[in-house]
């Protein structure tokens, strides 16, 4: 699965470790999820939606789109 | 940007259930010497306080086992992942390593097989699945 995460902190001016303080993860988890190496849980996955703002088919998608 | 040099809530409960899961592994293993050294060295192989000690053994093990997974609620979520993926390694690993090894004195290879060594290949596999899985995911 991809995702948008590491546009979108950065468009805030956020680091690793900013994001995954909202988001109660370690910046690892931040840091795996940014380069594809883990996908995120499905509550995870509602709560970088919902920090963003965003409609959670906006910060990730599959492989093939 | 938030002060990351201050202590998160995750990090503060995962220090806090590292440390009774330590305590707790420390009493086990205290518990666990008591039990197999006390009857010859302790109380002259008296049946009761053997059995007391195996309670205790037993009560120390079931809180062993309740630390361990309060800390793994406390985990985040790639954490959890890593070790639960750690386990099941460990247990296949095991496996397939403990019916070579129990094979081995009937083959006439090895004079007899010690259960106690199942316990070294269970926490070495263990220790090295969690590292190799945990460097997997968050290496550059």
């Amino acid at each position: 699965m991809k995702n948008k995460l590491k546009v979108l902190r950065a468009d805030r001016d956020w680091t690793q470790a900013d994001l995954a303080d909202r988001l109660h993860v370690t910046r690892q988890t931040i840091n795996a999820i940014e380069k594809g190496k883990y996908d995120p849980s499905l509550p995870l996955a509602f709560k970088v939606a919902a920090l963003f703002g965003l409609p959670i088919e906006e910060i990730f998608f599959p492989e093939a789109d | 940007m938030i002060n990351t040099r201050e202590e998160t809530s995750l990090q503060a409960g995962l220090r806090k259930s590292n440390f009774q899961l330590l305590l707790a592994t420390a009493i086990w293993v205290g518990s666990t010497a008591i039990m197999s050294f006390g009857p010859s060295a302790f109380w002259s192989f008296d049946t009761t306080l053997t059995f007391l000690a195996i309670a205790a053994n037993l009560i120390a093990g079931g809180f062993m086992l309740y630390s361990f997974f309060r800390h793994l609620k406390n985990m985040d979520e790639l954490q959890r992942q890593t070790h639960l993926e750690a386990m099941a390694l460990t247990l296949g690993i095991t496996m397939v390593l403990t019916v070579i090894y129990g094979a081995l004195p009937q083959a006439k290879v090895l004079a007899s097989a010690q259960p106690a060594n199942v316990l070294f290949v269970i926490g070495i596999s263990y220790i090295l699945s969690v590292i190799t899985l945990w460097l997997r995911r968050t290496s550059a």
